[in-house]
């Protein structure tokens, strides 16, 4: 019987690696409670840290720091029984050595909600706290963890302060935007000082969604009375939200060498949003005056992460879907790892393609994405 | 080779105005861009639908130089089918939406008030 408190993924490491793969996972979670961020945070919001010490601490649930909106109903063992959290980079590492990931790109916990925070000032001041916090605790060794800086959208021009000044840290490889609950969407020009300094860095943006459907996000779906369906919904949603309003915006074109990466979506909604755009664009090409062409073709330069990976009866059909938008090139393992929902690279190993778009899918692409090609074996 | 066809005259063109009209069979809309006369096919290749039947306008587009700001441009040269609004300009017969669509076009030559069509070689 194993405890609560236990990774559970000893003595399972990849079955199909291969001699030369490295594997690269571009989404696992550090647990920045607020205890962990109060010494990195400026004044007066440490105080709000101090406070937030006493608050019940759910499943990335704080009031006051990360605000699920998550009713509901809780059974015992229902998100299985095993530690959820990481708390150091020592645990990290042996976690991700029993998973055979060489390679973790570190997102947080609570701040996947980082978005829903309403005043700005405390939301900039969570996130520069947190990236000094990850910098020193998490990125301070060659031991294959990387790190994203979090974009605070409260304040774009202190965001792009952020990534301008963590940009030269050897352990820093890409950006994170939060990505559920943000209002406007990433495409509005607002934000255009973000993306400036991430394609002068040249560090890839990550869009990481969270389960998360706001009374108005989008329309009605909150009236869900099941985690089943927000699950289904929230992620792919909240990356095809903003990856429209990008493109309405002519972000793509306009930082033609910016790298854009979708997180926690899956793929399965890559191909399907492809083509609703090409054939909207046929009768409201004027709505996107900026684009030569179909506009799939930029879509098709971007990156998805695989986790939640779809899990059809037959295998096949997923590598019949990779087919359907560059996959092969495009698609970037993420285990969300120690998340509920994560996916163990077996999962993706199943997949029955070529082992030359294995150690793509698993590590290669993602190599080229956070430009560590270097790393390759 | 045949002999060039009168299509049309000149006084049933006026400037910004077109028409379609039947060549040899096939149904062409004919468009004086300017004072110059242009003819295409009536069809569109997206879904077979009678471009020639839309209307002409400008369109928008923007890049670098706009400053990603949309601009007006092509104003009197492009006709948007009436089916799902896919535009051609129709003096080089190039597809705005796709820069691999062309529709050939055909420069008509103007012969005492006449519009004259090529015949063929």
């Amino acid at each position: 019987m194993k405890k609560a408190n236990d990774s559970t993924l000893e003595g399972r490491q990849p079955r199909k690696k291969l001699k030369d793969m490295v594997i690269v996972d571009v989404d696992v979670h550090v647990n920045e409670t607020p205890a962990a961020l109060m010494p990195y945070c400026e004044m007066p919001w440490r105080k709000s840290l101090e406070a937030l010490t006493e608050m019940p601490q759910g499943y990335l649930n704080i009031p006051g720091y990360a605000q699920a909106v998550a009713p509901w109903p809780p059974f015992p063992n229902s998100s299985g029984q095993r530690r959820k959290t990481v708390l150091t980079a020592q645990e990290m590492r042996k976690d991700l050595d029993d998973l055979g990931i060489d390679i973790g790109i570190l997102f947080p916990d609570f701040f996947l909600f980082h978005a829903a925070l309403q005043q700005a000032d405390y939301a900039v001041a969570l996130a520069k706290a947190y990236n000094r916090w990850l910098v020193e605790q998490w990125l301070h060794s060659d031991n294959g963890l990387k790190g994203a800086v979090l974009a605070p959208h409260h304040d774009p021009i202190a965001a792009a302060t952020e990534i301008r000044h963590y940009a030269k840290h050897k352990n820093i490889k890409a950006v994170y935007l939060p990505t559920a609950m943000v209002d406007p969407l990433w495409g509005n020009r607002r934000y255009d000082p973000v993306f400036e300094a991430a394609q002068e860095t040249d560090l890839p943006v990550f869009f990481h969604s969270v389960t998360c459907i706001h009374p108005v996000f989008p329309f009605n779906m909150q009236g869900f009375s099941t985690l089943f369906s927000a699950h289904v919904m929230a992620h792919p949603v909240s990356c095809i939200a903003n990856l429209l309003s990008m493109l309405e915006t002519g972000v793509p074109v306009r930082f033609p060498k910016l790298r854009i990466a979708f997180t926690e979506a899956g793929i399965g909604w890559v191909p399907w949003i492809m083509m609703r755009i090409d054939k909207e664009y046929n009768e409201r090409r004027r709505d996107l005056p900026f684009y030569k062409d179909r506009p799939s073709n930029l879509v098709r330069n971007m990156f998805f992460s695989t986790q939640p990976i779809e899990e059809p009866e037959n295998l096949k059909e997923m590598a019949t879907l990779l087919t359907l938008f560059n996959g092969e090139d495009s698609v970037i393992f993420s285990s969300d790892w120690p998340h509920h929902d994560f996916d163990h690279p077996n999962k993706v190993l199943q997949i029955p393609v070529s082992d030359e778009i294995r150690r793509k899918i698993l590590g290669e692409n993602a190599l080229r994405l956070l430009n560590m090609e270097g790393a390759k074996r | 080779m045949s002999e060039d066809l009168t299509i049309a005259t000149v006084n049933e063109l006026p400037q910004g105005t077109h028409k379609v009209v039947n060549v040899g069979g096939k149904e062409m809309g004919i468009f004086n861009v300017n004072g110059k006369f242009f003819a295409v096919p009536n069809t569109c290749f997206h879904q077979n639908g009678p471009l020639c039947l839309g209307a002409v306008s400008g369109t928008l587009i923007a890049d670098e130089s706009t400053s990603w700001k949309p601009e007006w441009t092509q104003e009197g040269e492009v006709i948007v089918c009436p089916w799902h609004s896919l535009e051609f300009n129709v003096t080089s017969g190039q597809c705005i939406a796709y820069p691999q669509r062309k529709l050939p076009v055909v420069h008509l030559r103007v012969e005492n008030g006449n519009i004259m069509f090529p015949g063929k070689e």
